[in-house]
């Protein structure tokens, strides 16, 4: 059997996917043995892990819309449904660490029209860097705002640096590197949404940590 | 469902009782999944490797859930599996199927497929997120089982209203809600009222599903401008959204506009390349237009990407040598038949094809005693109760003129003839047969009579019922379905007068039963038609009125 490139890029992307997958499965399958460094290993590998897969489902995505926007498949979804389920991924990924809630406004409609995948991939993101350097907790919400649905990933963390709040690019160091490549990703996300003319926004403050905030029209 | 519903509507779901199929062909991924599954409970797993593996168990039991892998290896995939099991009802609505596949792409070419699973999850997936998933589809259809109910006995009025009921008071299900019953009101023929729901869903949010079943309530309106117009601007939000591209081609051909029918179809086989039926239909727009080439590609395709899909019948091989014939391309006709021979040769409608395609090929290799042998062949399949598709009767009729075999060629367009007396492209096609062996007005006899003895059947069956007297319209339409076994709207003529019969006289269960089915042989010869779902409706009505419980009349 033959292949051309194409072929084999995807073919190999593919594997790497799915034995990411099960590797993930194997390190969430291994328990707690109540000793500091084996457990911290462990969770660190496990957190790795999962980020690269996120990381690695990211790239295929943005891959295919380098030369051309993001177009999101737009549907009705419950945000509660949404800020459920990045609850339940969040608290999964901690495993006690840190502390997850969520919260709903009671304004927030039953159903609301964004693209489920790639929300919830932008939001993922946000737990990731959450994850990586809150103390303590972390919260995600949904709130209304201007007319859109507001979902917050925020964090007791020290907080976004400045010139990640100036909207800076991304420079080449270390955490902040990830941080912005992630960050990119989610305002793309954001900006792909549009509703008669009203663009979705990704917004970042600090207040008492991190907040990151996804409008969506 | 075998769930354990607790209190009367906030339901929680025993996910002990649920019972799972996974389908992954990949054996460590299959594990994992197990242990996935177990951790929310649910430990009644039966895991699969394959496609058919699937079906054999999804025979021998019902399941709750299916999880499948779209990528099976060879053999069918996953949206084939699931294709085979909705179309042969070997699952209901009921049934959970939620499609795993390796990118989202999969998502937005089947979003609008008649055949979608419940939902799909790009791999690799965390247990919580097939959670949560699960969790929803499985309220979603405990909030939906009043309108599955109805609409799986066939009462789609009944459906509607449980629709109804969900829009006005759950709002969490107003959409979906709105969704189901714009394909409800469509199937009813109730082409209006779904246009409005479509613009009432459009101004929440101009979703790609609302536009595209907005173009089709105008479609079949008949107000193809505007659906054109709706179609070109979902193509520029959503240009993957294949099943729009499906709909323009038919709207191209009731402008009769074929060109651009063909072109609408060769767009959208460039985004999905796997879909069977729009291959076929491509295949068969293609060889009107002349286009041999294109509808040889797309018949081959047929063959070589549906190999293991139930919607591949052995008139697809007959279509792929009828253009090589026209191409004068007889070593690829013997190909066609050598390499598919094992699956032909499995049925009598198989059988039929081979001896019609080798009979044409004998003629246009000049090979006349061959030919006859042949002829005789299918001759024989016939007697014995073998049927094929119009086209390959004609196929047939004309290997019979060249062989000298006039009379039974006559008796054979009269068939085809009678069984499609109000389809003008087939009826030129056997007066082009006609003309070419020099026997033009002989044709047009064997023709005008076949047609008119049909149509006056069918007309006096008409006029009869008009005035009232639907026992002799009953007498002359099922003489008509008699003449004209294969005719879809003789039959659908004779079933409607059958219940307005019964309606003014009362139960007759003969006529019940020959009702019935000339409704399934009419749904089978033209699916989808306009007036089959009334004529469903009206079925199940007076079966209901007098007492016959039914079920899965659907």
């Amino acid at each position: 059997m033959t292949f051309n490139h194409t072929d084999l890029y995807a073919a190999l992307i593919h594997e790497l996917k799915n034995d990411l997958g099960l590797l993930s499965i194997t390190l969430d399958s291994i328990a707690p043995q109540g000793e500091a460094t084996h457990d911290s290993a462990v969770d660190s590998a496990r957190l790795l892990c999962q980020g690269v897969v996120d990381r690695l489902q990211q790239a295929l995505r943005i891959y295919k819309a380098i030369d051309q926007p993001i177009r999101p498949s737009i549907d009705a979804w419950s945000p509660h449904d949404a800020v459920n389920e990045i609850r339940d991924r969040a608290a999964s990924l901690s495993r006690g660490r840190i502390r997850v809630e969520a919260a709903l406004a009671p304004e927030v409609p039953e159903i609301w029209f964004f693209d489920r995948d790639l929300v919830e991939m932008a939001l993922i993101n946000a737990i990731h860097n959450s994850l990586a350097y809150a103390r303590s907790h972390l919260r995600i919400e949904a709130s209304m705002l201007e007319g859109c649905l507001v979902l917050t990933v925020r964090d007791d963390s020290p907080g976004y640096p400045a010139h990640i709040l100036a909207g800076a690019r991304a420079d080449s160091s270390g955490h902040t590197r990830q941080t912005g490549l992630g960050l990119q990703f989610s305002r793309l996300i954001a900006e792909s949404h549009d509703n008669r003319g009203r663009r979705g926004e990704l917004r970042l403050h600090n207040d008492q940590g991190a907040v990151f905030c996804l409008l969506l029209p | 469902m075998s769930l354990d519903w607790v209190g009367s509507d906030d339901a929680s779901i025993d996910y002990s009782a649920l019972r799972a199929l996974v389908v992954e062909d990949y054996p460590g991924m299959r594990n994992a999944l197990r242990l996935t599954l177990s951790n929310f409970g649910i430990t009644k797993v039966q895991l699969v490797s394959s496609a058919s593996e699937a079906i054999y168990h999804v025979k021998q039991k019902s399941y709750d859930f299916i999880l499948c892998d779209f990528n099976l290896g060879d053999g069918r995939d996953g949206q084939q599996l699931l294709e085979e099991l909705r179309h042969s009802n070997l699952i209901t609505i009921e049934t959970v199927f939620i499609m795993v596949t390796a990118e989202s792409y999969y998502e937005k070419v089947v979003a609008t497929a008649e055949l979608a699973p419940d939902d799909y999850m790009i791999k690799p997936f965390s247990p919580e997120l097939l959670r949560s998933r699960l969790e929803s589809i499985l309220l979603q259809k405990w909030a939906f089982r009043d309108v599955y109910r109805h609409f799986l006995a066939g009462d789609l009025e009944e459906a509607i209203v449980a629709c109804d009921l969900l829009i006005r008071g759950k709002p969490r299900h107003l959409v979906d809600a709105l969704r189901f019953k714009g394909e409800l009101l469509v199937a009813l023929g109730r082409f209006e009222e779904a246009e409005g729901l479509y613009q009432q869903v459009i101004s929440l949010r101009a979703v790609p599903w609302a536009r595209l079943g907005l173009a089709r309530s105008l479609h079949h309106q008949k107000k193809d401008e505007a659906a054109e117009e709706v179609l070109r601007d979902v193509m520029e939000q959503a240009p993957e959204m294949v099943a729009a591209y499906d709909l323009l081609s038919d709207v191209c051909l009731a402008k009769k506009d074929a060109p651009a029918a063909q072109q609408a179809l060769e767009r959208g086989v460039a985004i999905s390349a796997r879909t069977v039926r729009r291959q076929q239909r491509l295949g068969e727009i293609a060889q009107n237009n002349g286009d041999l080439d294109t509808a040889r590609a797309a018949f081959s395709n047929v063959l070589e990407k549906g190999l293991h899909s139930i919607f591949v019948t052995p008139s697809d091989f007959g279509n792929l040598c009828r253009v090589q014939l026209e191409q004068g391309d007889l070593q690829g006709v013997a190909k066609t038949l050598k390499e598919n021979k094992n699956i032909l040769q499995g049925s009598p409608e198989g059988q039929l094809v081979v001896a019609v395609a080798q009979g044409m090929a004998h003629v246009k290799a000049g090979n006349l005693d061959a030919a006859a042998k042949s002829v005789e062949a299918a001759a024989a399949l016939r007697a014995s109760g073998a049927h094929g598709d119009a086209n390959l009767m004609l196929d047939l009729a004309g290997t019979c003129m060249v062989s000298g075999r006039l009379e039974e060629a006559d008796s054979i367009v009269a068939e085809v003839a009678r069984n499609a007396h109000d389809s003008e492209s087939l009826l030129a096609k056997a007066r082009k047969l006609y003309d070419e062996s020099g026997r033009t007005e002989a044709g047009a006899a064997v023709l005008s009579k076949a047609t008119s003895d049909v149509r006056k059947l069918n007309n006096e069956g008409v006029v009869l019922a008009q005035r009232g007297d639907f026992k002799s319209a009953v007498e002359k339409l099922l003489t008509a379905c008699g003449e004209a076994p294969h005719n879809p709207r003789i039959m659908m003529n004779a079933v409607w007068v059958i219940l307005k019969f019964i309606d003014q006289a009362g139960m007759d269960e003969q006529l019940i039963a020959s009702a019935r089915h000339h409704l399934n042989e009419a749904e089978r010869q033209a699916p989808g038609h306009t007036r089959i779902a009334g004529l469903r409706l009206h079925l199940k009505e007076v079966e209901n009125r007098f007492g016959i419980q039914r079920k899965g009349t659907a």
